[in-house]
């Protein structure tokens, strides 16, 4: 008589040809998300603009892609917004998705990131700008040639600018009053400004710091630097670009124009530059300004808002940021950075880098300049997030309900400092950040060891500045 | 009759192979191996496609220069001998090697003194209570915890000086200093990992039989010498895979100082795993990045089978 019963070990061997089926079977049915042939756009034809995604909320998104549907509704667009803590974390992101082979057609890029994305990866917009130049005109005299020309490597044009963000000084009003100290005047002193700092420390307790500020290429100690008409790295100008200045701008905003910024030599160990970590250290020592720490000022706004910070380097995105964090307009203000030997500031601005490896550049050009128009911008920048590049979107109009009073000095920092200039960002920005803020760390720790480290921070340099992206 | 009765006892091998040639297996052995290399195949397939392949793609790469944008070169040694004469790179081997032994060290202390603790006479579910609260922060993500961290260490405005301050303490620059800034994130780092070692040692403690401790009652042993001469003896298989985890774990540091120093200030917090994802993903440096991987695989390796060796002399099992 035959046994009917499966043994354990038939039923084991058929669980695991089950199993095994039931593997492939799973795999075979997730291979799209598994290949991530299923995210929406992908390989579909569409054009695919990659942005930070800490700024381009769902709002926004459906700004640009309504908008620019309107205008091309022949051209799909996706809007990839990518997730990053700040830009050298965003352009890791955007090239490991080039290695991965899913490169974007477009690329939002800041100052940061322009020379590297224009020497490696970047198109020229030279000759869509050339023959879109009589539509492209209202768009120039809108826009401030500082801009554009931080937006040139070697002669032409990588990007469009639509934002900006200069390095001016916020003040908390209820710290002035209670220093019993007036709104400090526009051509005001490095020696007025620490003054200040030492009134706001005598009029508070132990748990305030009168000068906040964060270790980064933006608004660190870069803008102390050119304030005292110096830079980290040697800056020049690259030749050409007459194309552009002659065709858009009139005679006195193309003097002194180029093709663009080139920074060269480090200078790190130029007796000025010492001199400026001299000052912060100085600061430090009086207990007026904070130790350096890295980040991207998150935690400023808490503590700038509850009045335990009084002045600190931000950009017309902060009239936005405060306003979220419940400042009222009158209880914060903005002017310049103070003058020392000059009263040179810095900015960052951004644009839509075209990459190399899109096959839709022609419908890449036209989002540049969907996303250069006024009214694209009014809709995007309604919050103040951001200070937009067009001068004639600052208005008292747009800041009556965040503020600041003084929200003029963002747009004047590039109209009446016309050597106002953008961050030292060559295209080995990635490792000339890293030696800056490793190095600035060091030195701030107290007067002695500005020399030693500065020393260090201009052999990093030179080494860094050597290598070839 | 034929007698089909199975020996209870299969016939060894031969001791030498026969002269025609290897023993076949039988059909039912060949399909023993099929079953076993059934079950197993999820498994290989994973560590040869998530282990083996990175390992091997990371050593081939570590040949080559390769910035993402142009195509590798092929670049030799020139990655290592680049590695070896960059002082970031050799500062960041000596702190992750000093974050390990100390890091290593606290946790492991911390969570066999809890453990004990918790492992005396006391109701059930206070003891559930201590076991959820020391093992909570292990489920949590490092780099929130960090972010955290970051807000109370801060020098002016964080809660730790400010609880400082209340007792006449100065501030003290816990993020910003060159001597304060590794003890700052080994404290992170050790909070948030120690929970893993005692549960290990709670499971541990609950495996020793209670008549040895009796015994060693009986014969005078008294606390702190019944837990050096009996509890740890019999812990010491539970302390190696601790120590082992553990190391392997502080030897691949990343999220805590990257979110809370960046690394600095200077060089003085910047590990190995910083050093390589500042390498290949900030400054486009996949071969030198793969090559530091290398050298961080190796040390790795060498420190573990070095903790197998040194524990045949000192863990004991019963």
């Amino acid at each position: 008589m035959t046994d009917s019963h499966l043994t354990r070990r038939t039923l084991l061997r058929y669980g695991a040809y089950g199993a095994g089926a039931a593997a492939l079977a799973g795999t075979a049915a997730s291979w799209d998300r598994l290949t991530g042939a299923d995210i929406p756009g992908r390989d579909d034809g569409s054009l695919v603009v990659a942005t930070l995604g800490p700024a381009y909320g769902p709002e926004a998104i459906r700004t640009l892609t309504e908008g620019f549907k309107k205008l091309h509704p022949d051209i799909k667009l996706r809007i990839n917004a990518v997730q990053a803590t700040d830009w050298s974390d965003f352009f890791a992101k955007i090239l490991t998705q080039i290695a991965a082979g899913t490169a974007p057609d477009l690329v939002y890029v800041a100052t940061e990131g322009v020379q590297l994305f224009a020497q490696r990866l970047g198109v020229a917009l030279d000759k869509w700008v050339k023959r879109d130049a009589a539509e492209l005109r209202e768009y120039f005299a809108d826009v401030h040639p500082s801009l554009v020309e931080s937006m040139m490597y070697e002669g032409s044009l990588y990007q469009l600018p639509v934002e900006f963000n200069a390095a001016d000084m916020y003040l908390n009003s209820q710290v002035l009053r209670r220093a019993g100290a007036g709104f400090p005047a526009a051509d005001w002193t490095r020696d007025d400004f620490t003054d200040l700092l030492r009134d706001m420390k005598k009029s508070s307790g132990s748990q305030f710091t009168p000068y906040f500020w964060t270790n980064r290429l933006w608004g660190g100690v870069v803008p102390w630097l050119f304030a005292n008409g110096t830079n980290l790295l040697a800056e020049s100008k690259a030749p050409g670009g007459a194309w552009l200045w002659d065709g858009f701008y009139p005679g006195a905003e193309r003097q002194g124009r180029g093709g663009g910024f080139r920074w060269t030599t480090p200078q790190a160990t130029d007796a000025r530059v010492e001199e400026s970590y001299d000052y912060l250290a100085s600061l430090i020592q009086e207990d007026l300004c904070t130790r350096p720490e890295g980040g991207n000022g998150q935690n400023l706004i808490g503590v700038f808002s509850t009045g335990r910070v009084g002045v600190t380097p931000a950009g017309g995105f902060w009239a936005g940021g405060l306003h979220l964090a419940g400042m009222q307009p009158g209880s914060f203000d903005v002017q310049y950075f103070p003058r020392w030997r000059t009263q040179r500031m810095q900015f960052g601005a951004a644009g839509y880098a075209l990459l190399r490896t899109s096959k839709r550049q022609d419908e890449a050009w036209e989002f540049i300049k969907f996303a250069a128009r006024r009214d694209t911008l009014m809709r995007l920048f309604e919050t103040n997030q951001t200070t937009p590049a067009r001068r004639s979107m600052l208005s008292a109009d747009r800041y009556r309900e965040t503020g600041p009073r003084h929200w003029q000095v963002f747009y004047d920092t590039l109209d009446k400092f016309p050597d106002t200039g953008p961050i030292p960002a060559p295209p080995q920005v990635a490792e000339v950040e890293q030696v800056l803020l490793k190095h600035t760390g060091t030195a701030l720790a107290s007067r002695r060891s500005v020399a030693p480290a500065l020393r260090r921070m201009q052999s990093d340099l030179e080494k860094a500045m050597e290598r070839d992206v | 009759m034929t007698n089909t009765q199975i020996p209870a006892v299969r016939p060894s091998r031969p001791a030498a192979a026969p002269v025609t040639g290897a023993a076949q297996p039988s059909v039912r052995d060949r399909g023993t191996r099929l079953l076993a290399t059934l079950f197993l195949a999820p498994t290989i397939v994973g560590i040869v496609v998530f282990t083996v392949v990175p390992i091997v793609g990371s050593v081939v790469l570590s040949l080559f220069h390769w910035n993402v944008i142009d195509s590798p070169s092929w670049a030799g040694t020139a990655n290592y001998r680049e590695v070896f004469t960059d002082s970031t790179v050799l500062v960041s081997f000596r702190n992750t090697l000093v974050f390990m032994v100390l890091a290593v060290a606290l946790q492991l202390l911390i969570a066999l003194v809890l453990a004990l603790a918790v492992n005396r006479r006391m109701p059930m579910w206070l003891r559930s209570v201590f076991r959820s609260a020391f093992f909570f922060p292990l489920v949590l993500s490092a780099a929130s915890i960090s972010v955290v961290m970051k807000y109370l260490f801060n020098q002016d405005f964080g809660v730790v000086n400010w609880v400082l301050g209340q007792v006449g303490i100065a501030p003290v620059p816990w993020l910003t200093s060159e001597n304060s800034a590794m003890a700052a994130v080994i404290l992170v780092y050790v909070w948030q990992q120690f929970g893993f070692s005692f549960l290990l040692f709670v499971g541990g403690l609950n495996n020793i039989p209670k008549e040895i401790h009796e015994a060693a009652s009986l014969d005078g042993a008294t606390g702190l010498r019944k837990h050096l001469h009996v509890t740890l003896p019999l812990l010491s298989p539970t302390l190696l895979v601790a120590t082992v985890v553990g190391v392997i774990n502080a030897l691949q540091v990343f999220e805590q100082p990257y979110v809370l120093t960046n690394g600095g200030p200077g060089d003085s917090t910047r590990t190995v795993v910083m050093v390589i994802y500042e390498s290949a993903f900030e400054q486009l440096r996949f071969g030198e990045a793969s090559a530091v991987g290398v050298l961080l695989f190796v040390l790795i390796m060498a420190v573990t089978a070095l903790q197998f060796r040194l524990s045949r002399r000192f863990v004991h099992y019963q």
